[in-house]
């Protein structure tokens, strides 16, 4: 039987992760500046790898594809090398010349990636509320 | 009296028929599996803004073949062809990615598809409820 509020849980899926990747965002833009990490060098940008993934094992269909949830995979650390600024009067300045390794966070990517999300989530609201549309309409059949 | 329930239990099938034939007309029947394709559609854009950010996803839709196949089938007036033909979700093979991760989803058409899917199954419903309240109109005499 075709559930009534179809896609439901695909959009619902979604924008967890995408709330997940919004918590990322915010946590890249609080640490922007820190130079002291848990690991001890600056802070490290985090990202978060989205994948699909079947809800279960109804929605395998015969010959053809299936729609798919999504969730975050894994938080990747950014590998990009931290930013240098020569600031010789920080406690954590080198010595000998002077520089000081801050977090390789870009606040403009930060900002593109927060709207991004922001919007995407936004796109799956839409399809919660088109599909309480729909049922609505269904069941308004036989009725003037 | 008894006699009445006689005459239903001899032609019970004959009526049964009869009724069948009210809501199987092959137009009537169109318009349900229209109905199915809308909302089997609506799972697959769900699934598509679901994974809008999800590497190597490749776009869902429900094959615009299959109403090209229901509209022969319409021409042949079989409802028992019609009554057999189900609707599945495939991998959108006409979508082209237009990003370097792979993803064939495009956000704008995406939501144009999501808007205009509920508008058909606007029409759908009301081309069924239109033929339902005529019925109610011939059995009673007077509109609903």
């Amino acid at each position: 039987m075709i559930n009534a509020l179809s896609g439901v849980d695909y959009a619902a899926s979604a924008m967890s992760a995408e709330r997940m990747r919004m918590d990322v965002v915010g946590q890249n833009i609080a640490n922007a500046n820190v130079t002291d990490g848990v690991d001890g060098g600056p802070y490290r940008r985090q990202q978060v790898v989205f994948e699909s993934f079947l809800q279960d094992a109804r929605q395998i269909q015969a010959g053809g594809a299936s729609p798919t949830g999504v969730r975050v995979s894994r938080i990747d650390q950014d590998t990009r090398a931290p930013r240098m600024i020569y600031d010789p009067t920080h406690p954590k300045a080198n010595k000998t010349t002077g520089l000081v390794a801050m977090p390789n966070v870009n606040m403009h990517e930060e900002m593109v990636d927060m709207i991004t999300s922001s919007r995407a989530f936004e796109a799956n609201l839409m399809v919660v509320k088109t599909a309480r549309t729909l049922a609505m309409q269904t069941l308004g059949i036989g009725k003037r | 009296m008894g006699g009445t329930a006689v005459a239903w239990l001899r032609h019970r099938k004959a009526y049964h028929q009869m009724i069948e034939a009210l809501f199987n007309q092959p137009n009537m029947m169109a318009a349900k599996k229209l109905l199915d394709v809308s909302v089997l559609r609506h799972e697959a854009i769900a699934s598509n803004l679901a994974n809008l950010e999800t590497p190597n996803y490749k776009r869902l839709d429900v094959s615009r073949e299959f109403e090209t196949q229901l509209q022969q089938a319409i021409g042949t007036r079989d409802t028992h062809r019609l009554n057999g033909m189900t609707p599945q979700i495939g991998v959108d093979k006409t979508a082209v990615a237009s990003r370097r991760d792979g993803n064939t989803v495009d956000f704008e058409k995406e939501l144009v598809h999501l808007n205009r899917n509920g508008v058909e199954h606007a029409v759908e419903s009301h081309v069924i409820t239109g033929a339902l309240l005529k019925l109610r109109l011939a059995i009673t005499g007077r509109a609903a």
